[in-house]
């Protein structure tokens, strides 16, 4: 337990802070925390946008910060430059060191070339919130948006990513006994993560196909 | 009577559905860099910790007090004697169920009214550094700023957490964190001072928020 002495440049990575137990809080932790971050930042957004924007600019520092973490991590060196290998790095990668599970699918917008849309039927964030009427399309998932967006620019594909919470349709998802988390019910809304990458990110991709 | 204290907590930690701890540092994290940069003076950023801190404590304390009731965990949680029970509870129940660490309590002072809770590992700083103490001339300088960070009390979220805990089963207190690992020292140390026992119904002299 020399942990105080030593440099925090020179503490193992590896395994986070050198905690034992495999580095995990109460998910009512992290919920009291998060509901403190979004209320100070409401009571400091003059709207509804606003107040997302501002989630999502706290949530881009996280994301630069994890893709770092989780590419020193990583045992092979290497570096996501494809379009397609990074949105399954955010998808699967991110999402598992994060929230202990992949996204649940990603999938390509039809209107839209530039679209990818990353599904979550049980964001972490949102878990315990619910969004009263007047605040209408807020979605309180627009951190982890900003987290995603944090990570794509860290590796080199600018894009905008919002996050909408969307009504699941009954039959689109099931899952034995409810939701994963015991005691609360079945979500009734998904999160969806629009990311739009900007043109040139499109056309260095599409240079890299040839 | 101690070690059931710990086993409630283990039992009730054991229950709790899980969040990654490094998203929670790094939430915590991000924060804190906004309160920093919105009010710039590190203290005022430790009373705002502290406040935030507070209005966590108020709700997290039912939540432990009806989930060691559902558990059948009985009395030994749910109700305390005197203040070394609740000091217990605080560290080896609350802390043990919310954050999954160990904490120890000790150093009781002579006439029982204050006590230390000692934190080995501290989840909300998880790559977190903050500038080296040292050359205090420096912060005599009127720019302030972030040479200035050295005053701010990153945990202090803690404080407030149990004080807003123990101010809802009618405890007033008082803490402060007196040693720190982000400023060196071997182990944090939160020293928690009871200064009055509240009778039921004085919930109004709280309003003062």
């Amino acid at each position: 337990m020399s942990r105080s002495s030593t440099n925090i440049l020179d503490r193992p990575l590896g395994r986070p802070g050198g905690r034992a137990e495999g580095s995990v809080v109460s998910l009512s932790a992290f919920a009291y925390i998060y509901s403190e971050l979004v209320q100070y930042h409401q009571q400091r957004a003059a709207s509804i946008s606003e107040l997302e924007r501002r989630l999502e600019s706290a949530g881009y520092v996280v994301g630069l910060k994890v893709l770092e973490m989780i590419a020193y991590r990583a045992k092979e060196t290497k570096r996501e430059t494809r379009l397609m290998s990074i949105l399954h790095f955010v998808s699967s990668s991110v999402w598992k060191s994060l929230f202990g599970k992949a996204a649940d699918s990603l999938e390509r917008s039809i209107d839209h070339a530039d679209e990818y849309m990353i599904i979550d039927y049980e964001p972490i964030a949102s878990t315990f919130v619910s969004v009263p009427p007047d605040l209408g399309q807020l979605s309180a998932d627009a951190y982890v948006s900003g987290i995603v967006a944090g990570v794509l620019d860290g590796a080199g594909f600018s894009a905008r990513v919002t996050a909408h919470s969307v009504q699941v349709e009954e039959g689109e998802y099931t899952k034995q006994g409810g939701n994963s988390i015991p005691g609360i019910p079945p979500r009734k809304d998904k999160a969806v993560f629009l990311v739009k990458f900007s043109p040139e990110v499109l056309s260095r991709d599409a240079a890299l196909e040839r | 009577m101690a070690s059931s204290k710990a086993q409630a907590g283990q039992t009730l930690w054991a229950k709790m559905p899980k969040a990654n701890a490094e998203l929670f540092a790094l939430t915590y994290g991000s924060l804190v860099t906004e309160l920093v940069r919105d009010y710039e003076d590190p203290i005022e950023v430790n009373a705002q910790l502290e406040r935030i801190g507070h209005s966590i404590g108020v709700r997290c304390v039912d939540e432990l007090l009806s989930k060691a009731d559902s558990s059948n965990l009985g009395s030994a949680v749910t109700q305390c004697g005197n203040l070394r029970d609740t000091a217990e509870v605080v560290s080896k129940v609350g802390f043990r169920m919310f954050l999954g660490i160990q904490a120890e309590v000790g150093g009781y002072s002579q006439d029982q009214r204050s006590f230390s809770i000692y934190l080995q590992e501290n989840p909300l700083s998880t790559f977190v550094e903050l500038p080296t103490i040292g050359d205090e001339q420096s912060s005599s300088s009127p720019s302030g700023g972030l040479d200035d960070l050295r005053k701010l009390k990153y945990s202090n979220l803690y404080c407030g957490v149990i004080r807003g805990a123990l101010e809802m089963v009618n405890l007033k207190v008082e803490c402060t964190i007196v040693r720190d690992t982000l400023k060196g020292d071997e182990l944090n140390e939160i020293r928690v001072e009871l200064k009055e026992v509240l009778s039921d119904g004085a919930g109004d002299d709280y309003k003062e928020e």
